[in-house]
């Protein structure tokens, strides 16, 4: 790979978006401009909410003490209200003022009409003898003579409750009922004073002790703490969608301007062209979201210094700028996810024929990111393991220590989440390399979308095994059925559980695998591996279940240790499985019922059509992949992507599927018999305490044996990676490219 | 300098199916010399040119460019051509100067000695006026001598011509040819391919007449003429497209 090559289309992709208008105005001018219209925007409807007076209807004020006074000259005396403005803005309507109640209207329906029109924001209601009631409790609390307790119950259970009327479907309504609520408590605490004075008590009997509150965060934290929350996801949102206006011109806008050719056959090698225009989105991306995250950052604090200014500290801390040391943590982790963000845009717009197909396929990828990015600002989401293998979102929490000072957790968890991106992002690097070295992408020709045809396509044009787009579509339609599949009903007991397994095995796993095979392919023994295999392959492959089992265990055990099931489910399966006949028929339906069809499916079809790739191990690790979320639980799937790249090494390695379907058996009985396995039933076998322990999490190996077990299943795999194997035609092609070994002096002679 | 032989491409689309773009076909061409290309639209031309150019990969055979094949050595072959295509197009942000020195460092030619070749080609190729001029305000002209001159930057022994002349006034096709001549006579190895009869009469050494993937007949223009007794390549050229679809019709008749 040439690096001057990869600078200089990195050089020439820069100038020429930084000619285009259009790019421009998204990157830079649109933020500059519109968040400080937006913000000004914002004011003006802050301000107009809370300058719009509030109309109040008040039924019954004439059933209101004169003392304290609630209502003067038809308005809430200033004192009752928060502020002067407020006492202005609310704009009283009484009873007595009009005469909108009859004799025989019934004021809350009266008052629930006036309200749904839209003719008050809010009513208030004070129901008749409401002042008799409450002046007859006052006078009677100095009354020592009868029990102190019975008096007030029974003074309080008689004084009616005045009614507030509002509408939470209307803004209005809302802030009118908040306004009058505040009123309303802050009379009533006038009350329970006098009341207090009247029986000569001292105001200490409703309020013993006050709440003295002591934040111990000093103000950089708590402004940090704020800003860790909400930057992250602008800053990662932005550089998201600021990738996919330059990703879309870069490839299908150079498809569709015809120079995407111009360029593939100049000198510059592939994946030279794809890292010029990947750095070149990455650039964009960073600086999309840093102008952006400016612009809002200026305008966002002069708004909140305004509304601070209107309604007092509503965050409960003066939100100044972020700490420049967190915006430094911002700026270098936006790197990491602007690459993974930029290398996704492209490999999908390298899909797309034009620009406006470009941004129908980058939507989806919006959509998967968005739950990654607002995982970490749900409140009980920490960084932890598990949390940090996620990606992007392991990423945002680890950016969350970091701005919050966190620095040991951060420090902790720095590694998988480092490395969890870089892997995602050399995938995604990788995936757009390929885009751009497949024909069928690069030179794709408008189709009329017709099932009709594509069916008559799938079954005239069979190849001898299914295609790679064929693979997956069957990955995807195994993942759908087994998605619908838990829509059935949850088994209640163990037949249950055994005919729902049998069933799921069978006919939604083994029989679309089996028919596509038979309807897809021109053979279907080629495809499902049908053929016998060297006969040591078959206990070799046995032996290897047996030697890795140990290691199976122990990443069992990590993935739980990540991830714990919930303890609910673990009940329900025990229980289950408690209830089961005996162990021939559970060795059934957990391995050998799963041994034969999920190889048939994965190893059968998924893996011979991904074969076409071109890579074996990358045909490996998809078929894996469909082979660990067909298991459906987390937990499973984590052991099940690592399992099924062992067998998927086998398939390829020996041809057929039965060391696979050997190795499969093995591992799921030695699994069903060790969660069988229990203290006593180990007793009597000599050098036992030697071999396995048990613990409060179950039965496992010692380490020796693990060890020894790794030792030779790796000296097998090695046994396995010699036996001769049958490439792909686009195997032995990639083997071919791979391997070309030409002095470049020749070309120039 | 070219040598295909038994050369196959071959696809899938949901209306035909696996269809043979290209079918086994075979030619030689050497330096300083045009071999014609010439087919109706859907030949098979434009598809042999990609393969000859490594974007697309052969499904069978074997083509090699001064020694290296297209398959297993797409980055030397790309040094030894320049190709021109309705479908190379200029990009639009970059002025002429800009685009022809963008591919000519791409080809690692050295500042000093590119910047001489391009004042050459500029001045050979009457295109002074376009140093500046971006490429979306540039005819369909001026844009043909751009990427002209961006292919023969490099020098290369091997220059492709794909429907060149598509969509150019008389003119500025007339001067097309005229370079196009002007490259054999430097000994260079061009492949020249059109559905223009005229052209292919003017300039070919050697001419392959292609229809759905096959040759139909090749070898100098005298001898494709004599041995069809014909005088005229555009009515040869009529009469064997015809012959070849009634061929194929009562080909597909008895099949079904």
């Amino acid at each position: 790979m040439s690096i001057s090559n990869v600078k200089l289309i990195l050089m020439r992709e820069l100038r020429d978006q930084l000619r285009d208008r259009r790019t421009l105005f998204t990157i830079a001018v649109l933020p500059l401009l519109l968040y400080p219209l937006l913000g000004m925007a914002f004011l003006q409807v802050a301000q107009f909410t809370q300058q719009h007076p509030t109309k109040i209807w008040v039924i019954g004020a004439n059933e209101l003490a004169e003392d304290p006074v609630l209502i003067r000259d038809s308005a809430f005396p200033p004192e009752l209200c928060l502020s002067l403005d407020v006492s202005n803005l609310l704009q009283l309507e009484l009873e007595e003022d009009r005469q909108r109640l009859g004799e025989d209207d019934d004021p809350d329906t009266a008052a629930r009409e006036a309200v749904q029109d839209g003719e008050f924001d809010a009513v208030i209601y004070f129901p008749p003898e409401f002042r008799e009631q409450l002046e007859q409790f006052r006078d009677r609390l100095p009354d020592r003579a009868t029990p102190v307790g019975d008096v007030l119950n029974k003074a309080v259970i008689k004084v009616p409750s005045p009614r507030i009327y509002y509408d939470t479907a209307r803004d209005e309504s809302r802030i009118a009922h908040d306004r009058v609520s505040s009123v309303l408590q802050k009379w009533r605490e006038e009350i329970g004073r006098m009341n207090l004075e009247k029986s000569q008590m001292p105001l200490a009997v409703a309020r013993p002790f006050e709440l003295l509150r002591n934040d111990v965060a000093v103000e950089e934290q708590r402004r940090a703490a704020i800003w860790s929350k909400i930057l992250p996801f602008i800053v990662f949102i932005w550089a998201l969608t600021g990738a996919f206006h330059p990703a879309i011109d870069l490839c299908a806008g150079e498809k569709e301007r015809g120079t995407l050719e111009t360029l593939l056959c100049s000198p510059a090698g592939r994946t030279e062209i794809v890292l010029g225009k990947l750095l070149t989105v990455l650039i964009f991306s960073v600086a999309t979201s840093l102008l952006n995250l400016a612009s809002m950052g200026f305008t966002g604090t002069f708004i909140l210094g305004r509304l601070q200014a209107f309604e007092g500290n509503m965050l409960g801390v003066h939100l100044g700028p972020p700490p420049l040391v967190a915006t430094g943590w911002l700026i270098l982790a936006l790197i990491p996810l602007a690459a993974l963000f930029s290398a996704l845009s492209l490999a999908i717009a390298a899909l797309a024929r034009s620009a406006k197909e470009g941004q129908y396929y980058l939507m989806p990828l919006l959509l998967i990111m968005m739950p990654l990015m607002m995982l970490p600002m749900l409140p009980a989401v920490r960084l932890d393991l598990g949390t940090a293998l996620i990606p992007v979102t392991g990423m945002m929490l680890l950016l969350q220590s970091l701005m919050e000072a966190e620095y040991a957790e951060a420090l902790n968890y720095a590694l998988p989440v480092i490395g969890v991106t870089v892997l995602c992002c050399l995938l995604a690097v990788r995936w757009a390399v390929d885009q751009f070295n497949n024909e069928s992408v690069l030179f794709r020709e408008s189709e009329r979308l017709d099932l009709g045809l594509w069916l008559r396509h799938l079954v005239r044009d069979r190849e001898d095994t299914p295609t790679v787009g064929e693979a997956l579509l069957c990955g995807v339609a195994l993942l759908v059925i087994r998605f619908f599949a838990n829509f059935l009903d949850m088994p209640k007991d163990w037949n249950d559980l055994f005919v729902l397994t049998c069933v799921t095995q069978i006919a939604f796993i083994a029989t679309p695998a089996l028919l596509m095979a038979i309807m897809l392919t021109r053979r279907p023994g080629k495809t499902l591996l049908l053929r016998m295999p060297r006969l040591t392959a078959i206990p070799a492959a046995i032996l290897l279940a047996i030697c890795l089992h140990p290691a199976a265990m122990l990443l069992a055990q990590f993935v739980q240790h990540l991830y714990p099931l919930d303890e609910g489910v673990q009940q329900v399966l025990a229980d289950l499985f408690g209830q089961a006949p005996n162990i021939w028929v559970v060795l059934l339906m957990v391995a050998v019922l799963p041994a034969i069809c999920e190889e048939l499916a994965f190893r059968g079809f998924i893996l011979s059509g991904l074969r076409h790739m071109g890579h074996k191990w990358r045909a490996i690790a998809f078929s894996s992949l469909f082979f660990g979320v067909m298991h459906g639980i987390l937990q499973q799937s984590v052991a099940a992507t690592v399992v099924g790249c062992v067998i998927g090494y086998l398939a390829v390695q020996t041809g057929s599927i039965l060391p696979c379907i050997a190795y499969h058996l093995t591992h799921n009985s030695l699994a069903v018999l060790a969660s069988q396995m229990a203290p006593e039933s180990v007793q009597g076998i000599p050098a036992n305490e030697w071999m396995i322990r048990f613990a409060e999490d179950g039965f496992s190996y010692q380490w020796p044996v693990t060890l020894t077990g790794t030792t030779i299943a790796l000296m097998l795999l090695y046994w396995f990676r010699n036996l001769p194997y049958q490439m792909s035609n686009e195997e032995e092609l990639q083997q071919t490219l791979d391997h070309q070994t030409i002095p470049e002096s020749r070309a120039m002679g | 300098m070219i040598d295909v032989h038994e050369l196959t491409k071959s696809y899938a689309d949901l209306r035909r199916g696996k269809f043979v773009a290209v079918d086994s076909i075979s030619f030689h061409a050497g330096p300083g010399q045009i071999y014609g290309l010439l087919g109706p639209n859907g030949a098979g031309k434009t598809t042999v040119l990609r393969i000859l150019s490594t974007i697309l990969r052969p499904s069978g055979g074997q083509a090699t460019l001064n020694g290296f094949d297209v398959l297993t050595q797409p980055a030397l072959v790309r040094r030894q051509i320049g190709f021109v295509s309705t479908n190379t197009a200029v990009y639009d942000r970059m002025t002429g100067w800009e685009m022809v020195e963008y591919f000519g460092r791409l080809y690692g030619i050295e500042e000093e000695s590119l910047r001489q070749q391009m004042e050459q080609l500029f001045a050979r190729l009457q295109m002074n006026n376009l140093r500046d001029t971006l490429g979306s305000k540039m005819s369909t002209g001026m844009k043909q001598k751009v990427s002209i001159a961006r292919a023969l930057v490099h020098d290369p022994p091997v220059v492709i011509f794909d429907e060149a002349t598509v969509g150019l006034d008389v003119l500025v096709a007339r001067a097309l040819l005229q370079t196009v001549s002007e490259l054999r006579d430097q000994g260079k190895c061009i492949i020249f391919s059109t559905h223009i009869m005229r052209e292919a009469e003017r300039l070919c050494d050697r001419v392959a007449i292609m229809h759905c993937g096959h040759i139909l007949a090749e070898g100098t223009l005298s001898e494709v003429l004599e041995s069809h007794q014909e005088t005229d390549l555009e009515e040869l050229f009529f009469q064997l497209i015809s012959r070849h679809d009634a061929q194929q019709s009562e080909a597909d008749v008895s099949n079904a």
